[in-house]
């Protein structure tokens, strides 16, 4: 008895848990439910670039990342999946063709030279660009996604101006060229970038650095035409330029600096294209009706069987509901402590496992009953309900999971919400079926007025028939 | 109520042969005239869909419902004549359009030249799907792995819990039940243009888990039988399992098919066949696990007894 009062106490102080933590962390909505857009791209190989190694999809993801930030989209979301994806996800994005339109395509990289007599304008452009772009970045913070708009036309025009201050080479010095980039300390706190051409991209390199050492004007690194950085060049170039195809870019840059301007560049050198594999683009009312529907669903599904468990099982029903309704409130706060993002799935595999829960109490129950039914005392019956049932459950919850994980490791974004949901609902569901109820039917055995066969079985045979019905 | 799950076997085995044939040649059928057994939504065979609403906030709109002919005019002139198309939603104020893959330029084309001759939409209610033809082929090639993986899992699992023959049986009616539920869908494709997507396949392997769970059920009370009374005839021993696990068979199920029910009903258009896969594969789970599973366990049994029987004499 003292065992199943602290059991008592625990599942007390977990359903509070449970209901704070529900109360106070919002589970985080999929695209399918909130509105927006989501688009899958593919990397693709190309005959020079036969695999796409992690640095080179981190590089990528630094190019669409640069798109998309163009885009002024607020809480944009990018990351890698897999070995050549990279998805984004757009909330409140109705209509995606923009940034299909900016997406597609490799990048464009181009060291160009600045023409003469423009220092003063590209100095002020220089000191607009760095106030922008740390407005931006507030106005990020403060998710206002209208001024972030505004913000980035402003930004927009900002780039184009810059534009008009360089000029090409001939042929042009593009990212094509470019071998590697990488950040590497120097003796001091500061980092460098470290750049290394292939043989035509030295020569190149050696000619617009020949053209522009110790004039005081720079080479403008453009990705997809914008400016990203514009050294100068140390006059003691003059003569021959950088030769030999390695340079650096001193400025005195932190370690993050210099690795962000490392992977742009590297993003920009690759010359793999990039294709937009998968679109899924909900509105936001289509979204809000997929909720409003889950809830009818959820809230019908869970109704029908907390009412057939009464119905049919009586006061172990009862029992068999309130830990249900302890399954529902343990599971989905389990969700919102992970930060499962719910989408419509997960919410299908959410309310089936509402069903699937109380299965695990129907296969006890009845074996409860047939025990009572072959002549064991109410005590003893519920115990080898629980001890007998106990294979079958397992069975029954390890095949499942076992399709489960197939699911979660095989499974792309909208599948996998499915299994996880499902999964981590029969974990909790192991405890509330079993421990739970098990606790709460015998602390109800424990009030002489609910212990009476009756309540668990109805039309139990006489006396009389018990030989019978032991046979 | 006690049932004779041996005696009457012929008569299950006729029906449960029937819906499978009927299943295999609606696949056939199917894969003459669609190229595939079952009809392939976009996730897998890439694609655009595209549903528009409109938006009857603005007077006049939504005064008619919109025409078929009217959609289908406007689709053919951007040279999407091999689109389908269909009108949907409340009062037929919703069109939904299935091509080939369309980038972001063709597609707003298309939607203007619609928004043009039917009004405006509302962006807030439209829903655009694309994947492409590459991504389509992988989405597929992955899911019919995960089955294969866990059809291992759980013939390996069953292998270590019971004897292979159990095991082997089990697998047996698991196939049956898939067997039946993609016939159904197979059917339904050629009638009702039913498509299969990532949904159907998360709903075959959720099945997998299920079907196998009931037939466990009454295995594990055959093993507890055999255990106490091993000199009982099989048939009595695979009857009596029958019966004493029957209420727990259809409890279980039954608790499942309410939920699944309501989603049907109240879970909207991506729902509702996944639901219905659902509902289907599970009815098929506890049907199977007691008249097909069982009655099979039986036969076998009987069939190595005799064998052993004769090689004893």
């Amino acid at each position: 008895m003292q065992r199943q009062r602290s059991l008592f106490v625990l599942i007390l102080v977990l359903v509070i848990a449970a209901i704070t933590a529900i109360a106070t962390i919002s589970i985080p909505l999929g695209l399918d439910l909130r509105g927006g857009s989501q688009l899958t791209i593919q990397v693709k190989t190309t005959p020079e670039v036969k695999q796409i190694s992690e640095r080179d999809l981190e590089a990528v993801k630094r190019v669409v990342e640069g798109r998309i930030n163009g885009l002024g989209v607020s809480e944009a979301v990018i990351q890698t999946v897999g070995a050549d994806k990279i998805l984004v996800q757009l909330p409140g994005v109705n209509d995606p063709e923009q940034a299909e339109r900016v997406l597609g395509g490799t990048a464009q990289l181009e060291f160009r030279q600045q023409k003469p007599n423009t220092e003063p304008q590209l100095f002020a452009l220089r000191t607009i660009q760095i106030q922008l772009k740390a407005k931006q970045e507030e106005l990020r913070k403060a998710k206002d996604a209208a001024a972030i708009a505004k913000n980035q036309a402003e930004i927009h025009k900002n780039n184009q101006e810059f534009e008009g201050l360089f000029e090409s080479i001939k042929p042009p010095l593009t990212g094509k060229y470019l071998k590697d980039a990488y950040g590497e300390p120097t003796q001091g706190n500061d980092w460098n970038v470290a750049l290394s051409f292939d043989e035509k991209g030295g020569e190149l390199f050696a000619q617009i650095t020949k053209n522009l050492a110790g004039t005081g004007r720079s080479i403008g690194v453009f990705l997809d035409n914008e400016l990203i950085s514009s050294p100068t060049v140390e006059a003691k170039f003059a003569e021959t330029g950088i030769t030999g195809g390695q340079a650096i870019i001193t400025g005195r840059f932190t370690p993050q600096e210099a690795k962000d301007l490392s992977v742009q560049l590297r993003g920009g050198a690759l010359p793999v294209p990039v294709e937009i594999g998968e679109i899924r683009t909900v509105g936001a009312t289509l979204g809000k009706d997929s909720i409003q529907r889950s809830i009818y669903a959820g809230i019908g599904g869970l109704t029908l069987v907390l009412i057939f468990m009464v119905v049919y099982y009586r006061l172990p029903g009862i029992i068999a509901d309130i830990a249900l309704i302890i399954y529902a409130l343990l599971t989905y706060a389990t969700f919102a402590l992970l930060g499962v993002t719910l989408t419509l799935p997960g919410i299908a595999g959410f309310i089936l496992s509402i069903g699937m829960a109380v299965d695990a109490n129907v296969l006890i129950f009845e074996r409860t009953r047939e025990e009572l039914r072959s002549g064991k005392t109410l005590y003893r019956s519920v115990e080898a309900g629980f001890y007998r049932a106990w294979s079958s459950i397992l069975d029954s919850h390890v095949t499942t999971l076992i399709s489960c994980a197939a699911l979660f490791w095989l499974g792309t974004g909208l599948v996998k919400g499915f299994a996880l949901t499902l999964a981590l609902g029969l974990g909790v569901n192991l405890f509330t079926a079993i421990t739970c109820s098990r606790t709460l039917l015998l602390l109800t055995l424990g009030f002489p007025a609910l212990r009476k066969p009756e309540l668990f079985c109805p039309n139990l045979p006489t006396i009389n028939s018990k030989a019978e019905a032991a046979r | 109520m006690k049932i004779s799950v041996i005696k009457q076997r012929s008569l299950w085995w006729t029906l449960s042969g029937v819906l499978i044939l009927s299943g295999i040649i609606s696949m056939i059928i199917s894969w003459q005239t669609l190229g595939a057994p079952l009809r392939p939504s976009l996730d897998f065979v890439g694609g655009t869909r595209l549903q528009l609403e409109r938006d009857c906030t603005q007077a006049q709109n939504c005064a008619q419902p919109i025409q078929l002919a009217t959609v289908r005019q406007v689709v053919d002139a951007q040279g999407l004549g091999t689109s389908s198309i269909q009108i949907v939603g409340q009062n037929q104020q919703a069109v939904s359009i299935r091509s080939k893959a369309l980038n972001g330029e063709l597609r707003t084309k298309l939607q203007a030249a619609l928004s043009e001759k039917l009004g405006a939409f509302d962006p807030r209610k439209t829903q655009i799907d694309t994947v492409g033809p590459t991504l389509g082929r992988e989405l597929f090639s992955k899911g019919l792995w995960a089955l294969i993986v866990s059809f291992i899992g759980i013939v390996i699992y069953l292998s270590v819990r019971f004897q292979s023959d159990y095991a082997v049986i089990a697998i047996i009616a698991l196939f049956h039940d898939l067997l039946i539920t993609t016939g159904i869908f197979s059917i339904l494709g050629l009638v009702q243009g039913v498509e299969v997507d990532s949904l159907f396949v998360v709903a075959i392997l959720t099945i997998t888990g299920f079907s196998v769970t009931d037939t466990v059920v009454i295995y594990d009370r055959i093993r507890e039988i055999l255990n106490l009374h091993p000199n009982d005839p099989i048939n009595k021993v695979v009857d009596d399992a029958v019966n004493q696990t029957l209420t727990r068979s259809l409890n279980t199920t039954f608790t499942v098919l309410l939920t699944l029910f309501s989603l049907f009903i109240f879970g909207g258009e991506t729902l509702r066949y996944f639901a219905l896969a659902l509902i289907i594969g599970f009815t098929m789970g506890a049907y199977s696990s007691i008249f097909i599973a069982s009655p099979m366990l039986a036969l076998w049994r009987q069939h190595k007894g005799e064998s052993k029987q004769v090689e004893t004499t």
